[in-house]
């Protein structure tokens, strides 16, 4: 037996002690003069790390911050990334409103550009025991800790050899006055195997196999090892359905800090709840654990572990605890997508055991800002719209995915209305009739100056008269979603209109196999069906393709690559992973502008000029998209900085009988809306390949002076309309022998 | 006569100049450096500036991977800084993958526009990448026009990141 239990201690000590489940991290926050403190929610950020409020700020102490009018200090943590160690700093914001107007070291005054608060943590890939720890090594342990550990649960832990006679005695007596078990005689390393190797059962048979593997133990293990596997092991508490295991996972969870940073009365409060860690919970049990605390520091001053004075000034601390932050489950699809998107060798048992840090490229803020609008705004829907209101278990789904269009990061992903009831994420995983969110593809083919020249310029006019197309299915015969016809309408309009018939026909114009170049060179991965109803939407894809087609318009031409997390690091081998920034030029960014033109002018007059209504002003381009018997609502729309897909419908086909205007632009709508403040920054840079000419807009001619009408159009450097304005073209012709620039040439000069 | 001749001759030569694409550069003209233009734009611009310096410095002390995860935090707080794709694509062109260094540069290139302080450094950059691709016939005019517009920096046909600070 005792052969048995040697080698089964050997297995476990000398393979991996610990499995600590990877944690996935999001973007740092970055403060900097000018940021909107209020609309990033600065202090929800604060509070989520772990930050404590302090009602005063000097001195101020690490892991808190204080704010008052116009200032808001923070003492910030060192926290480590990936590339760079951010050392501890105290931070001074002067606050105008809710801008920060400026920001200092507050030790050196020095003026700072940018900070960086820590990433915060988006989840985690737990394996089935759904434990979580921070493994620490024992010199990283503050010695008052361990004393207080010791003092309270194992005194003589240094000059025992895994089992304490003396003080089995001692609680066989105390428990055979009291008449049942009331107290333990289990040495650290008992309970260190016990939790190791053995069931919570209470029999003299596993007690006996305790006591034997806890000698074998100390026999085969020094007392340090053993110690810190004892910290890293023991059971602290709980976060929600996470098991907080360790002294460095305790740390974090009940004063935001690590355990370095740790004061003698927050010590010994950690050793006092390993008794009982939810009955003696702070959290929720904070007198209870006050006195259980004050007895462990009694402890330690009789054990000469602390002197009179530090168990005075540590009894008189108040317990104070970080609030409770519970995991962010809003995230839960996109661990899942990063997981997907990392090497295989990053297996769910990698993942679960290895205590991976990853950074991923997530922006909590707007992540949240996304679930949180996905789940109100479908709520609202299933109000307003009878059609939408759930039937038994069949209820109205929803994706939204946002992109940085320059850097291809996902900075929110929602996949669905509960990741608890459906993990199929309707994102990256469900491929939907796209509708008219495809026909942007069609105009970029039409527009971009291929080995003939492009076939149109934004000044062109297009047939929406009706249209029948004969195909081995049959004759096909598309039909506008007013189910008229237009006759011939200017390209601009037949966009932002969404005329199924004159895109139909600029399809057959271009040819369908250039239509699908286009598409895949966008960023579009699904297969394409090569049929004329193609032009309208007639092919399934994921909203995530369709998020980077839409990116690459949106970043002039350039194709990002997605990216879900920066770099995976070994907390002890350093960075294992790194995802850099990938781009690659398919369009010229003259025919991205102009496709981004005719978007924008989708959202300023065509079928989401609600957003306008909506009071979200600068720079916009999108489409909406409806599928056949309205089975799937879209909206894909981008500024310079964001491109966001809003995609909703039922997992089963079931119509929602309702347009993409009414249902998926208030939800794309009311995200930009939140995520940028309802100003968007930048513009859209018209290239210099791009000529910006006023035409006459009835015959896309040259508007001189003295046009009746005219617009703003933009055409690439060549395809510029050489006709002008018909009130103008009698003037060009030839007068005397000389043309019309000869002539005013002359007039000039003769004036000069 | 002759005068009107001239005057017109001149401005036909000088149309097409103005319709190129692409800026000239213009020896004499002293190239960009990022420092001069690191005050400039809005809040959100500088701070980003204020990254990319962080990460210039970083590279200069030969720690580019720290340097090219500074740029990346720039990106973050303004993704359409040209600067900040400049100095990425330049510690990728010597530091890290050309190719990605060229597609940096490409986005670098759209952003800047007409800037023709910028136009030494984006042709050098892109004979740089081509010739770290294997392409010397390709890179080497791109790198004498470079060593034309701004001698003293792209003399040694490379850009340190101190001569881009």
């Amino acid at each position: 037996m005792v052969v048995r239990l040697d080698g089964v201690v050997r297995d476990r000590f000398e393979g991996r002690l610990f499995r600590v489940p990877s944690r996935v991290l999001s973007a740092p926050t970055i403060l900097y003069p000018g940021l909107d403190w209020k609309r990033v929610d600065l202090l929800g950020s604060l509070q989520r790390l772990g930050y404590r409020e302090s009602a005063t700020h000097d001195p101020l102490g690490l892991g808190r911050f204080h704010l008052r009018r116009g200032e808001l200090r923070i003492h910030r943590r060192a926290f480590e990334h990936p590339t760079r160690a951010e050392p501890a700093r105290v931070l001074a914001l002067r606050l105008e409103g809710s801008v920060i107007s400026e920001l200092r070291d507050a030790s050196s005054g020095r003026e700072l550009g940018a900070a960086f608060l820590e990433p915060e943590l988006v989840g985690a890939y737990y394996g089935s025991d759904h434990e979580q720890r921070e493994l620490v090594r024992l010199g990283e342990v503050p010695e008052h800790l361990i004393d207080a550990i010791l003092a309270v649960e194992d005194q003589r832990f240094r000059d025992h050899r895994g089992v304490d006679v003396r003080r089995i005695i001692g609680a066989l007596v105390a428990n055979l006055r009291a008449g049942g078990i009331r107290q333990g005689g289990s040495t650290l390393t008992q309970q260190l195997v016990k939790n190791f190797f053995l069931t919570p059962e209470r029999s003299l048979e596993r007690k006996f196999q305790e006591a034997v593997m806890a000698l074998i133990v100390e026999a085969r293990y020094e007392k340090d090892a053993i110690l810190e596997a004892y910290l890293n092991e023991i059971y602290l508490g709980q976060r929600g359905s996470t098991a907080v295991h360790g002294v460095g996972e305790a740390s974090h969870f009940f004063f935001g800090k690590g355990v370095r940073d740790l004061a003698l009365p927050e010590s010994a409060l950690i050793a006092a709840i390993i008794k009982s860690p939810n009955g003696l919970s702070p959290h929720s049990e904070p007198e209870r654990a006050q006195k259980r605390r004050d007895l462990v520091l009694e402890l330690m001053a009789e054990q000469g572990r602390i002197d009179d004075v530090a168990l005075a000034a540590a009894k008189d601390e108040p317990v104070r605890v970080a609030k409770v932050t519970p995991e962010p489950r809003e995230a839960r699809y996109f661990l899942d997508a990063l997981q997907r998107q990392l090497p295989n060798f990053y297996g769910p048992t990698t993942l679960t055991t290895e205590g991976l840090q990853i950074y991923s490229t997530l922006d909590l803020r707007l992540q949240r800002t996304a679930a949180r609008v996905v789940a109100e705004e479908l709520a609202r829907l299933e109000k307003t719209y009878a059609k939408l209101k759930p039937q038994g278990d069949v209820q109205v789904q929803a994706c939204l995915i946002a992109l940085r269009p320059q850097t291809g990061e996902v900075l929110a992903l929602v996949g669905g209305r509960d990741y608890g009831k459906s993990q199929f994420d309707r994102c990256t995983q469900a491929r939907r009739p796209a509708g008219s969110v495809f026909k942007p593809f069609v105009y970029a083919a039409a527009l971009e100056p291929a080995s003939g020249g492009p076939v149109l310029t934004l000044a062109a006019w297009v047939d929406d008269d009706p249209l029948e197309l004969l195909t081995p299915a049959g004759p096909w015969r598309p039909k506008n979603f007013d189910h008229e016809n237009h006759g011939r309408v200017p390209l601009r309009e037949a966009l932002e209109r969404s005329y199924n018939v004159a895109t139909a026909r600029l399809g057959q114009q271009v040819g369908i196999p250039r239509v699908i170049e286009m598409a895949h060179r966008l960023g579009i991965e699904s297969p394409l069906p090569q049929v004329p109803s193609l032009a309208i939407g007639a092919a399934d894809i994921t909203p995530i393709e369709l998020a980077r087609a839409y990116a690459t318009l949106a970043n002039g031409g350039i194709r990002p690559q997605i990216r879900t997390f920066e770099d995976v690091v070994d907390p002890l081998a350093g960075t294992l992973e790194r995802q850099p920034i990938e781009a690659e030029r398919v369009l010229d960014d003259g025919t991205a502008y102009l496709v981004t033109s005719l978007l924008e002018g989708v959202v300023n007059r065509g079928t989401a000029a609600a957003l306008r209504r909506g009071g979200l002003s600068g720079p916009v381009a999108g489409k909406t998209g409806t599928s056949n018997d309205e089975r799937d609502a879209w909206f894909v729309g981008y500024t310079p900085e964001l491109v966001a897909v809003v995609w909703i419908g039922f997992d089963e086909p079931k119509s929602l009988g309702l347009a993409a205007s009414a249902i998926a632009l208030p939800v794309w709508e009311r995200f930009v809306r939140e995520a940028t403040g309802g100003v968007v920054r930048g513009r859209f840079l018209r290239p210099p390949e791009v000529d910006e000419i006023e035409i006459d807009p009835m015959t896309g001619a040259v508007a001189l002076a003295g046009c009746p009408a005219r617009r703003v159009e933009y055409f690439l450097q060549g395809t510029e309309p050489v006709e002008t304005c018909p009130g103008w073209i009698d003037r060009w012709e030839p007068r005397d022998g000389r043309g019309f620039l000869e002539r005013l040439f002359e007039t000039w000069l003769d004036r000069l | 006569m002759s005068a009107r001749l001239a005057f017109v001759l001149g401005l036909a030569l000088w149309l097409p100049l103005l319709a190129c694409q692409i800026p000239r550069g213009v020896v004499g003209v002293e190239p960009l450096s990022l420092s001069r233009v690191a005050g400039e734009g809005d809040p959100a611009r500088r701070a980003s500036m204020r990254l990319v310096m962080g990460g210039l410095e970083s590279d200069g002390e030969g720690r580019g991977v720290e340097a090219s995860s500074r740029y990346q935090r720039a990106l973050q707080v303004d993704p359409t800084n040209p600067y900040a794709w400049l100095a990425l694509a330049r510690q990728e062109v010597f530091e890290g993958d050309a190719e990605r260094g060229l597609a940096h540069l490409d986005k670098a290139r759209a952003l800047l526009g007409a800037d023709e302080r910028a136009t030494a450094h984006l042709v050098g950059l892109r004979g740089a990448a081509l010739v770290a691709l294997g392409q010397p016939r390709l890179g080497e005019p791109f790198l004498q026009e470079a060593r034309q517009l701004a001698p003293v920096v792209w003399g040694d046909g490379k850009l340190d990141a101190s001569e881009l600070w």
